[in-house]
């Protein structure tokens, strides 16, 4: 970013000094609860539960391993009967007196997610990016009205349509599928879509697509080679919006998803009632999931204002 | 307007703008419309989900007439009112204060806000997840470092009536100041300098230049986040959710968290379409004439 601005307290070097340094103090405190958690996935179960809390500790893989097995607790003289441990975690698991039993529903949840969010995301943004070139180019009748039409389908709480759609679902035998899931994100992420593509694509000049149709294109032919391409960027920027909403979203997930389509976010909380208060792995599950999150951050970080404000504020 | 690209090949433009919006506009009316039409004809019933083959029968305003008149709907509104009051108040103040810090360029900037903005982009029901570890009474990072502060002995932060409330407002904040942060500073950066200079020019001080120049022209940002925060806010769900899930008792149970249990677990379906439309509509009201008095005073 160009400082193209310059800001009125620029002259003094003290004030700006002490400005990044409250600053500095601001992200060091922002960022502990982050790390704690990160810290804690590499725990061990007692590492986590001591008092005060360990802020140097002896690295462990427990937790990990705990929030992709499930395991049973089984009296000594029993797991001296079994073979030696096979592998690095399930001696792990051994030493805690306990046996695997199985793979846990972690990653079947993870993977819903990446479905369900790249599904939806696709969807969304592709037909998002059709009604956004209509409304940026074309004389629409009541353009205004449509377009605060598709921005307040986002003002419902979500609970509010969620029991019709559970009833509507149910009735169309859609309740607890993927599809369901990826036709309903579609939707909730059309207005975002919608609004932010209309923004990327009256950036873009008329000229070029109306260049190519005097060449020979028909208009369908401008939108799909001039237009998508010149509008890369924010696309792009939109469809990482729409997988972070996705990623993210809890309350239809919660009510209308349960053992085929459920997606992280309603799992994770359960892992807690899996054998006691299973901090480590309730670290490495919120790790694993938020990581995704955060490099998209980093990558969206010229965009993120426009996102998270439908457009409004640019720059 | 037509004669013009009326010319080239393939579809009309009019053909083309409809067959680019429809499948939108299909789309939005049958996941969002319809189950909002659904919600307010459900909500002039006595209708149970759970109870198929149950008569469903007309029964007029009664639910709304429940809703309205009975004294803990009108305690779950005050428990939002507090907990968006608070969180706007609050995130207004850090989000310009840190916006007003950014400003001043220093090196790493950019980065900086980065990293700041992290906390918004999470998921709020897993945020609220492993908030309840750091406020664990026993062995939580936040009760310990507030302990090594001032010793305030065990305390729970949700498990406490009086506590739990603030539990909220404070991880909401950690969560959304950013947010605020972030559109101020694209308002401070907006301010063009020949503004300051002229005030220099002028002799003002540095706080009436803040006050004259600064300060009304952030104002109309400010404003938008607020907004943004509100109606979010208002509809708040997820985080507390995971939080607090409405307790202890019914100390943190929001609109939405109320209208989940009556939604969902007590399955009084007519009853909770009722409460969601009355919800609804004091958003779009609350939205609407906010829009207006921001309108007058960006025109200002």
């Amino acid at each position: 970013m160009m400082d193209t601005s310059r800001s009125p307290s620029e002259a003094s070097g003290f004030s700006r000094k002490l400005a990044a340094t409250i600053i500095i103090v601001y992200m060091v405190v922002t960022l502990i609860p982050i790390s704690w958690m990160v810290a804690t996935s590499f725990k061990s179960v007692d590492s986590a539960i001591s008092y005060p809390p360990e802020v140097f500790f002896e690295p462990s893989l427990e937790g990990y391993v705990n929030l992709f097995t499930n395991r049973s607790r089984q009296p000594k003289d029993y797991l001296d009967t079994l073979p030696p441990p096979d592998t690095w975690y399930e001696e792990l698991v051994r030493s805690r007196e306990m046996v695997i039993t199985g793979p846990s529903k972690f990653l079947p949840r993870y993977s819903n997610s990446l479905i369900i969010g790249f599904g939806a995301t696709f969807f969304s943004v592709f037909l998002g990016s059709l009604a956004a070139y209509a409304l940026s180019r074309f004389k629409v009748p009541l353009k205004d009205d449509l377009l605060f039409f598709i921005l307040s389908t986002r003002m419902f709480p979500p609970i509010a349509v969620a029991v019709p759609i559970f009833i509507m679902y149910r009735k169309l035998g859609l309740g607890d599928t993927h599809v369901g899931m990826i036709i309903l994100y579609t939707v909730v992420n059309l207005s975002l879509s919608v609004w932010l593509l209309k923004g990327f694509m009256d950036e873009i000049p008329r000229e070029y697509e109306e260049a190519a149709m005097i060449d020979g294109y028909s208009r369908m032919q401008a939108f799909f080679k001039v237009v998508l391409p010149q509008a890369t960027t924010g696309i792009a920027a939109t469809a990482i919006f729409c997988m972070i909403f996705s990623w993210n979203e809890y309350a239809f997930a919660v009510l209308l998803t349960q053992f085929n389509a459920q997606t992280a976010p309603p799992f994770i909380p359960t892992i807690i009632g899996e054998g006691g208060l299973d901090w480590p792995a309730i670290g490495a599950g919120t790790t694993l999931f938020l990581i995704p999150v955060m490099i998209f951050t980093v990558v969206l970080r010229k965009h993120l204002l426009r996102g998270i404000t439908f457009g409004a504020v640019r720059k | 307007m037509k004669s013009a690209v009326k010319k080239f090949k393939g579809l009309s433009d009019k053909a083309i703008a409809w067959i680019f919006i429809a499948p939108t506009l299909i789309l939005l009316l049958a996941i969002n419309i319809y189950p909002l039409i659904y919600a307010i004809r459900m909500s002039f019933t006595n209708f149970y989900a759970n109870k198929i083959g149950r008569e469903v029968k007309f029964v007029g305003l009664k639910n709304y007439k429940k809703i309205l008149g009975k004294e803990e709907i009108w305690e779950k509104m005050q428990i939002t009112a507090h907990f968006v009051c608070w969180t706007l108040v609050i995130q207004a103040l850090i989000g310009l204060g840190l916006a007003l810090l950014l400003n001043k360029k220093f090196k790493g900037n950019e980065l900086l806000t980065t990293l700041i903005v992290l906390p918004m982009m999470l998921s709020p029901a897993v945020v609220g997840v492993f908030w309840t570890y750091l406020y664990n009474p026993q062995v939580g990072l936040f009760n310990y470092v507030v302990n090594f502060f001032y010793d305030f002995g065990i305390f729970d932060m949700i498990g406490s009536s009086t506590l739990a409330p603030w539990s909220i407002v404070i991880v909401d904040t950690w969560m959304w100041t950013p947010f605020t942060m972030l559109i101020c500073l694209a308002g401070l950066r907006s301010i063009p300098n020949y503004l300051y200079e002229a005030a220099e020019v002028d002799r003002a001080s540095k706080w009436q230049q803040f006050i004259h120049i600064t300060l009304p022209s952030v104002l109309p940002f400010l404003l938008l986040a607020l907004l943004f925060r509100g109606i979010e806010n208002f509809k708040m769900f997820d985080l507390v959710a995971e939080l607090t899930s409405g307790g202890p008792g019914s100390a943190t149970e929001l609109a939405s968290i109320n209208l989940k249990r009556e939604a969902f677990e007590k399955w009084k379906t007519g009853y909770s379409s009722a409460f969601a439309v009355i919800l609804f509509v004091t958003i779009f009201g609350f939205g609407n004439v906010y829009v207006k008095v921001m309108n007058k005073i960006k025109d200002r």
